[in-house]
């Protein structure tokens, strides 16, 4: 049929209904009363005729309905309708309306949140073009991936392999340094890598050119580009910048490109530069310094791949077995690495809030089925009056549905709240992707669980609030026997709903108990009142390692004497905050060991009274003194479990040892206990303090024990040190404590998500809990007044109450603590210090839901006393 | 074409009754007296499935309804066929040969 009267034919019937349906009436009067007639000739008597005449007819209602129902434009026509009686329904019941939106915003809110960051994080693939690509690759040491790649080995990996288009590397860290741009001092990022970074990731640059291969050839080659933000803000985004030049530490560095907007690779650098090939050190194949970054070729698999660099590995193990013996490179996807910190976390809150969301569907359904139970008699009319199951069917799922999409949009709003007050604080942002925002995709996911969670609470109520043929729901028995298998359902649905908070429970009360063991911790120094800084020189004003030696001796003298200090020192690397550079040692009368065989510790250098001020205890011999001067003895003190591992049971003072990769070796002047220099998870390490005078840095770590608070001599030491050396640089200054609470500030935040949707879920669940229990005392008020009228105590009607509300407690826990079994032992890498069966967690959990569930209980249990026994009686 | 059940059978009543009003124009009783004549009793079309097929003919533009006088002298809706609806006729025609070709074909086949 042609569109166009077709259409018209379908507003005909929305618009002009009346009058169609007038009609219609008039039609099927027509039709009775020919039939009467015709019935009439056929010898009945008129009264007989008619009644024959309507009984063929079969009921005007019927036949209009089914009118109806065939005439084009029914389908909207039903949708409008029901979008009206639903309306009607609102507007007659707002508390139940607002009550259901509410659960289900909170749950709908929280899942939409969760899946922006989830979406943000771990769906989408890194921004860089065929990122699938793209690998990072990391040495492993008997399979066990242990970090850095050295650059000889990076190179054979690079110049033998016949699975990438390109392999890079860079040094993995952000390097803050002072750059003189137009002969001003500016702090920058920098970024150290090989000439085809850009090559590999598929960018190009914004002006000027990309590093090119010749530059990584040269001797410390000294070509720069810089970022776009760099560029816009200190050469105002003009050509001129290219060719122009700038200087670190004195070295002239001319800039050949400049990066595009907003490009971001692991770090925000302001500044690239190759990498500096005139350090010796870095000129050993045991030296490890480099993350490997490549683009395999298009085709190419991740296990093919790492099957190449296998075969490169096992030739350098052969060629090279003094430093390559159990190494081989491991390659992982971009992705995957750059986001393993957060994997887990974000996928155990994603599984949190679809418990919340279905815990709230419990609430929501368990509403829904009394309210259907209260609306039978209506749907028992309706069928009467000649609507189809299936018609009310729809008109209760069109209710749903529109309630949830109500709940939807609220839930947008709290999805809102969520991001704002807790999933900003997550480290995404550090992982190296653009922090998640509540973009399209997040609307459409809120939209389509909306549509889910409508199925999810209508289905079953609208099934069970239609189940009853009309006569039969008329008839009050039917209604009773109704009533029972919507109650079952209820407490079926309480169960799981136990069930669901009970997980959400132990797995809080694991994580909390997680928190507890990090806090407390045994660091092995003493993070009270610390002040830490970092502290550069020009290594320009100070040449000689005697010079810059002079500098920091004098800077901590003044220190030192400053009122509020207790003792003042430097190193290359603090606890926690500067981790790794791990060195071989071993004793130096000893030919230097393989690689199996050998020996690591971290490789620290100090100024005098270090151990001291950070509270690690010199346990035998000397700290680093004064005397300890660049040109005199090379000196090293090292920790228990070094000593433990290259001189078992032997004074170790007095002897030497050989550190890193020269000759000279060093004698151990003192022993000191262990610390977590690494991270706070990591067990302590192994490590060997040596004095700054003899490394001659010009970058130094500061630490200050202060009798106050530390943050507090900020002022007066940045004016100390400025009164040295106005050129010197101050910067990255915390007190010890809040470095520490960083570091642990992710894990809080998950906690207290997790926290949140527990308590959310756990108040969900009493309220169903007590709804069941209400509904069930409410049923049996007159058997309670007989049974009180004959003299029963009210604190037994309590008690068999409350142990049988207790009973479906107790299901539900026992369904949940059998899941949590499987499910801890997922969580088991959030963990630190407990197992994932850890009893005080599960016992905990248990109790704090049981006493609630108790509460929930008590409420409608008592008010069943209450019940005037006289009044009851009357009643009947 | 294929239809599904419920479709072939009222596929068949839209075609039958176009059929009934080709000669003259008739209302809703007369429609259903005629069709139980023709086919001797037979079909017996109740008002729930003619009703239902007469509107949605008119709908779709193949019958058009007028009010007039009966043959009682009463009020009743008389349908008559369009143009478009007896080329609607035609085609329904062939669509009935086509089944019952079909039929035949599945009822005579030997395995």
């Amino acid at each position: 049929m042609p569109i166009l009267p077709r259409i018209a034919s379908t507003f005909r019937s929305i618009f002009r209904k009346e009058m169609i349906e007038k009609e219609l009436d008039q039609e099927l009067e027509s039709y009775v009363d020919h039939l009467t007639d015709r019935k009439i000739k056929e010898g009945l008597s008129p009264a007989e005729a008619l009644r024959q005449a309507r009984m063929e007819l079969g009921g005007t209602e019927q036949v209009k309905q089914k009118v109806r129902e065939r005439s084009l434009g029914s389908g909207l026509d039903t949708l409008l309708l029901d979008i009206r009686f639903t309306l009607r329904n609102i507007r007659n019941h707002p508390g139940f309306t607002f009550t259901v939106v509410l659960i289900l915003a909170i749950g709908i809110g929280a899942n939409t949140a969760l899946f922006s960051s989830v979406n943000a994080v771990l769906l989408r693939s890194v921004p860089f073009g065929d990122s699938e690509q793209l690998i990072v690759g990391r040495k492993t040491n008997e399979g066990r991936i242990t970090g850095a790649v050295s650059r000889l080995d990076y190179y054979d990996y690079r110049d033998h392999n016949k699975t990438f288009d390109h392999l890079a590397a860079l040094l993995n860290g952000s390097y803050p340094r002072v750059v003189m741009i137009n002969d001003t001092p500016q702090l920058l990022n920098a970024g150290m890598v090989t000439w085809n970074l850009l090559s590999v990731l598929g960018v190009a640059p914004a002006a000027g050119r990309d590093f090119l291969p010749q530059d990584d050839l040269a001797e410390g080659s000294t070509v720069a580009m810089i970022s776009y933000r760099t560029w816009q803000t200190q050469f105002g985004a003009s050509r001129d910048a290219i060719g122009s030049t700038v200087s670190f530490d004195g070295t002239p560095f001319t800039i050949v490109g400049v990066m595009p907007h907003d490009f971001r690779f692991l770090y925000d650098h302001d500044v690239w530069t190759l990498i500096d090939r005139s350090g010796q050190i870095d000129m050993q194949r045991d030296a490890h310094s480099l993350l490997v970054v490549g683009r395999m070729r298009s085709g190419v698999t991740l296990e093919q791949a790492q099957g190449d660099a296998d075969t490169i590995s096992a030739g350098l193990q052969q060629e090279y077995p003094d430093t390559n013996a159990d190494k081989a490179l491991n390659l992982t996807g971009m992705h995957d690495y750059m986001v393993r910190n957060v994997r887990s976390s974000l996928t155990m809150l994603m599984a949190t809030t679809v418990l919340v969301l279905l815990i709230a569907c419990g609430n929501v359904a368990g509403l829904l089925l009394a309210r259907g139970q209260r609306r039978l008699p209506e749907m028992a009319m309706r069928a009467a009056l000649g609507a189809p199951r299936n018609r009310l069917i729809r008109q209760l799922l069109t209710e749903s549905l529109f309630i949830t999409m109500l709940a939807g949009l609220a839930g947008i709003a709290v999805a809102h709240a969520f991001r704002v007050l807790l999933l900003n604080l997550l480290p995404i942002g550090a992982v190296g992707i653009a922090p998640p925002t509540l973009d399209a995709s997040s609307l459409i996911f809120a939209f389509g669980i909306s549509i889910v969670t409508a199925l999810l609470v209508g289905i079953v109520p609208a099934l069970r609030a239609t189940t009853v043929g009309p006569a039969r729901q008329i008839v009050s028995g039917a209604r009773v026997s109704e009533g029972v298998q919507s109650a079952r359902l209820r407490s079926g649905l309480v169960v799981m709903q136990v069930a669901g908070s009970i997980l959400l429970l132990i797995g809080s009360a694991l994580l909390i108990r997680s928190l507890g063991q990090l806090s407390h911790v045994n660091l092995g120094f003493d993070s009270e009142n610390l002040l830490t800084a970092r502290i550069q020189i020009q290594q320009t004003d100070y040449e000689t390692p005697e010079e810059r030696h002079q500098f920091f001796s004098s800077l901590m003298e003044r220190i030192s004497a400053m009122p509020g200090v207790v003792s003042a020192t430097t190193i290359t690397k603090l606890p926690i905050l500067n981790p790794w550079q791990d060195w071989p040692v071993w004793p130096a009368d000893q030919p230097r060991p393989s690689n199996t065989e050998r020996q690591f510790a971290m490789a620290r250098w100090t100024t005098p009274n270090y151990f001291d001020t950070i509270g690690i205890q010199l346990l035998r011999g000397r700290d680093i003194s004064v005397d300890d001067l660049p040109q005199s003895q090379r000196v090293v003190v090292l920790s228990e479990s070094t000593v433990e591992a290259l001189f078992p049971d032997q004074d170790p003072i007095g002897k030497y040892v050989g550190i890193g990769w020269d000759e000279e070796p060093w004698r151990v002047i003192g022993v000191v206990s262990e610390a977590r220099l690494n991270r706070i998870t990591d067990v302590p390490n192994g490590a060997m303090y040596m004095p700054s005078a003899q490394l001659g840095a010009s970058i130094l770590r500061l630490a200050v024990k202060t009798t106050g608070k530390p943050m507090a001599l900020v002022g007066p030491i940045r004016e100390t040190i400025r009164q040295l050396d106005a050129n010197a640089i101050l910067s990255e200054e915390a007190s010890m404590t809040s470095i520490l609470d960083a570091e642990l500030a992710s894990f809080r935040i998950v906690i207290l998500s997790i926290g949140l949707f527990s308590a959310i879920a756990l108040m969900l669940t009493a309220i169903g809990l007590y709804g069941v229990l209400a509904y069930h005392i409410a049923q049996r008020f007159r058997e309670i007044g007989i049974r009180m009228a004959l003299g029963a105590e009210p604190a037994s009607l309590v008690r068999r109450y409350v142990f049988r509300g207790l009973a479906l407690v107790g299901s539900g826990l026992l369904l949940g603590v059998l899941s949590a079994f499987p499910c801890s032992k997922l969580m088991a890498d959030l963990l630190f210090g407990i197992e994932p069966f850890d009893p005080a967690s599960f016992i905990s959990a248990f109790a704090f839901l049981t006493i609630v569930g108790i509460v929930a209980c008590l409420i409608p249990a008592l008010r069943a006393t209450r019940v005037n026994p006289a009044q009851i009686l009357r009643e009947q | 074409m294929t239809k599904s059940r419920s479709d072939l059978l009222r596929g068949t009543l839209d075609m039958l009754i176009l059929k009934a009003l080709v000669l003259e124009r008739m209302h809703g009783l007369g429609i259903s007296r005629r069709l139980e004549q023709i086919t001797d009793g037979v079909f017996q079309v109740q008002p729930g499935s003619l009703f239902p097929a007469l509107h949605r003919l008119e709908q779709e533009g193949w019958i058009i309804g007028t009010w007039g006088e009966s043959e009682n002298k009463r009020r009743a809706k008389f349908y008559e066929l369009t143009a478009a609806g007896k080329r609607q006729l035609g085609e329904e025609k062939q669509n009935w040969s086509n089944v019952v070709v079909a039929i035949s074909k599945v009822l005579d086949a030997t395995s």
